[in-house]
């Protein structure tokens, strides 16, 4: 600072001015701030001591050098030389930066600039003032990442946090909160109170009495109120915060959605309660077949006391007939239970599925439409064709049957899903690498929550009593869980229902080098073409030779010449061709003595009685029939 | 008069087994459970055995070990209808265990009987 000081001839008061000059020198020298004095030029007129010691220099190194050489070029004239601009038009500037120091590096300040004028008022000079602001920026900078840590934490983790007053008000609430309460992010809960979310009075006061108690508590789950009235359980815990003089100033809450966890718990709880039946199921079945074999056993005896033109022998008959019946029924029981084996081959699930998409629809009424996207696609599962058909079959059959009244659309879709994408869905810990996901969707009348939860028990039935035996879904099941797949369904009442199978897929096809030269020749007889093709896909590539005959006419042909003749007749009984005095007939005038075997549905009886009494008949196999129990049937027909 | 043990926990099944069995003329022992048949078996008045695979005591598994210990030449028939594990691969597990055929119930006795009389290759004289 120059100041033209008058000097008297008075040494004392001379001495007293030049020890207030020191003394304010000392001040300015040993202030924290870095002083200097600029001048128009951006020159350096006079600077303190705390000045020389952050740039590592002596006073007479800096006094008349200029800001571009102490500072550099970019730093003075993107940063310095407006704001000194700025000073000399006459303002007061502050600014914080950061700059490059030679002792302390890079460093934050807080710079002043304040005009300095003589008597004239022009401003010639500008004393600059410059703190080390370095610790409390990056003191505020550790705050701001602390607070910016702690936002995202509270607002990309699933969990709601809430704040509220003892009473229950609330005064915060995350993003998180308003997803889990289904509330739109307009919504404020500023005026709202905790207790509109839970279910009972009270329940807020109990916890926090409990609060009270323990400071932090997890209250386990929790079902509350979302904003739109439906049921959220919640796992809630909650912390209590208390003022200095010790009294609660409030309650932070965290909330967690476990409608999931809720989900898997009570598809556990469903799959151990159908695994008990199963046992029980299981349990019944053997002891009833003990029973039919007993009542089968005598009857046949009875058989062959009787002449068999007595009318007590027709009588005997039926109830061997009875017995067949209640043992298709325990059949279904065990498949159920799972303890019926199935013989598997590898098999595409699109052939099978376009059968019996095929047989469907050869008897829909004319108010069901069925749509299907079946991708061309091999899907290869290793299943019983003939299970694979049934868990189609009963599907789409009870889809049509729910839309009977009114009509609809049956929509039936396969696709291609990797095991590890879908394996919340299928709720298993090891997955197959790929699935097929078949939907089979109908537009009937759907089902309410209390029914879907029961519809794979077995004898659970929405039908009339005596039109089925409610065995249908839980067989389905029972199949579908041990080809180690599984069934959902979702349904919506007066909309419809869907059912989702997952059926995982196995990599290659086996080589079908079959023993061709030492082929049986079996012929089936079918009025239903789609049907046949499912046994046919069940016995191709194990080693026999299949003929179809539909009518009167080809089974003549073949039958006529006995080098043609067949090792093996399978007569289907809904053959509509040819009916069973036909066949019976045919043999008898051919003298034919190839074994037959008969598969009939259960809900037929007049018609085969007749065929059974006849003996061409070796094997009778009742609906529906699995793919070991034809090959068995075959293997003991043709020893 | 060739020798058959029926081991039926079911006595119903078990006393149906006998009459059939007793009109073709064979002799007949009875066992309600598998342990029952191992300790009173006797060989040499045995020749075959029809036995249900799932019973309480010892099983029919242990049984048809047991007998074709007793006597190797046994002839051995395996009947089931289903339990806990299955009628299916218990009855598999009967044949691989030595059994000459098995059948699931409710069965043809005239198939069952037909099938122990090709065992012991026994001409019924009538």
């Amino acid at each position: 600072m120059k100041k033209n000081l008058k000097i008297s001839g008075d040494d004392d008061y001379l001495r007293s001015i030049v020890k207030e000059k020191d003394i304010s020198d000392q001040i300015i020298n040993h202030s924290r701030s870095m002083i200097s004095i600029i001048n128009r030029d951006y020159i350096y007129e006079k600077v303190n001591t705390t000045f020389c010691e952050a740039h590592k220099v002596v006073f007479d190194t800096i006094i008349g050098k200029s800001l571009v050489e102490v500072w550099g070029d970019e730093t003075f004239h993107k940063v310095i030389k407006s704001n000194i601009d700025l000073c000399f038009s006459g303002k007061t500037v502050r600014y914080e930066a950061s700059f490059d120091t030679p002792n302390l590096g890079k460093r934050y300040f807080e710079v002043v600039f304040r005009p300095l004028s003589v008597e004239t008022g022009e401003i010639t000079h500008l004393l600059a003032e410059t703190l080390d602001i370095n610790d409390l920026v990056r003191s505020k900078q550790a705050i701001i990442k602390k607070e910016e840590e702690l936002r995202q934490f509270e607002s990309k983790l699933p969990i709601g946090f809430l704040r509220c007053d003892p009473d229950g008000k609330i005064l915060s609430a995350n993003k998180a909160f308003h997803k889990i309460m289904d509330c739109h992010d307009d919504v404020s809960f500023a005026s709202m109170n905790l207790k509109s979310f839970y279910p009972e009075e009270g329940l807020f006061e109990m916890q926090y009495d409990q609060l009270l108690d323990s400071e932090t508590k997890s209250f386990g789950r929790v079902t509350l109120k979302n904003c739109n009235g439906e049921e959220i359980p919640c796992r809630i815990s909650g912390f209590l915060a208390v003022d200095e003089s010790g009294n609660p100033s409030f309650i932070d809450f965290a909330f967690e959605d476990s409608s999931r966890e809720l989900m898997l718990e009570n598809r556990l709880l469903e799959a151990q309660k159908l695994e008990t039946i199963g046992a029980l199921a299981g349990g019944i079945a053997h002891d009833f077949n003990n029973i039919l074999a007993t009542i089968s056993g005598y009857s046949e005896m009875l058989q062959e006391d009787l002449n068999s033109d007595s009318s007590v022998s027709e009588k005997v008959s039926k109830i061997q007939g009875a017995v067949l019946k209640a043992q298709s029924i325990t059949n279904q029981m065990l498949t159920f239970s799972r303890q019926i084996e199935q013989e598997k081959i590898q098999i595409s699930i699109s052939e099978v599925l376009r059968e019996t998409i095929g047989f469907v629809k050869s008897a829909i009424p004319s108010n069901i439409i069925v749509k299907s996207r079946i991708p061309s696609k091999d899907a290869i599962v290793f299943a019983d064709p003939t299970q694979l058909f049934r868990i189609f079959l009963n599907l789409m059959t009870n889809a049509i049957q729910s839309m009977e009244k009114s009509g609809g659309t049956l929509s039936v879709n396969m696709v291609v899903v990797e095991g590890k994408l879908v394996k919340h869905e299928l709720n298993k810990d090891i997955v197959a690498d790929e699935y097929a996901l078949l939907t089979f969707k109908d537009t009937g009348e759907g089902m309410n929550p209390s029914l879907i939860r029961r519809i794979f028990e077995p004898f659970y039935t929405t039908r009339e009593v005596g039109k089925g035996t409610g065995l249908g879904l839980s067989v389905i099941h029972g199949i579908i869980k041990e080809l180690e797949g599984e069934i959902l369904v979702s349904s919506k009442i007066e909309k419809g229902s869907v059912f989702y199978v997952y059926l995982p897929l196995v990599k290659s096809y086996p080589d079908s080098s079959g023993k061709k030269d030492s082929m049986k020749k079996i012929v089936f007889i079918t009025g239903n073409k789609y049907e046949s093709r499912i046994l046919s896909l069940a016995l191709e590539n194990t080693g026999y030779e299949l003929i179809y005959i539909s009518d009167r006419r080809n089974l003549i042909k073949v039958m006529a010449c006995s080098a043609e003749r067949p090792d093996l007749v399978i007569y289907m009984s809904d053959s509509k061709q040819i009916n069973p005095e036909e066949l019976t007939g045919i043999f008898r005038r051919f003298n034919v003595n190839t074994p037959c075997i008969l598969i009939t549905d259960p809900s037929q009886e007049v018609l085969e009685e007749k065929l059974l009494n006849s003996r061409i008949v070796k094997q009778h196999l009742i609906k529906p029939v699995s793919l070991k129990e034809i090959r068995n049937a075959i293997d003991i027909s043709l020893r | 008069m060739p020798g058959v043990l029926i081991v039926e926990d079911d006595k119903g099944l078990r006393e149906m087994l006998k009459i059939s069995l007793v009109r073709r003329k064979f002799t007949v022992i009875e066992a309600g459970n598998g342990k029952e048949a191992i300790t009173h078996f006797k060989p040499s008045i045995t020749d075959l055995v029809v036995t249900d695979l799932i019973m309480p005591e010892e099983d029919g598994l242990k049984v048809i070990i047991k007998l074709k210990e007793l006597k190797p030449s046994i002839k051995i028939i395996a009947i089931s209808g289903g339990g806990k594990a299955g009628p299916g691969s218990y009855l598999n597990l009967a044949k691989a265990l030595g059994a000459n055929a098995i059948y699931s119930k409710p069965f043809s006795i005239s198939d069952l009987i037909a099938k122990i009389e090709e065992l012991l290759e026994y001409e019924q004289q009538t």
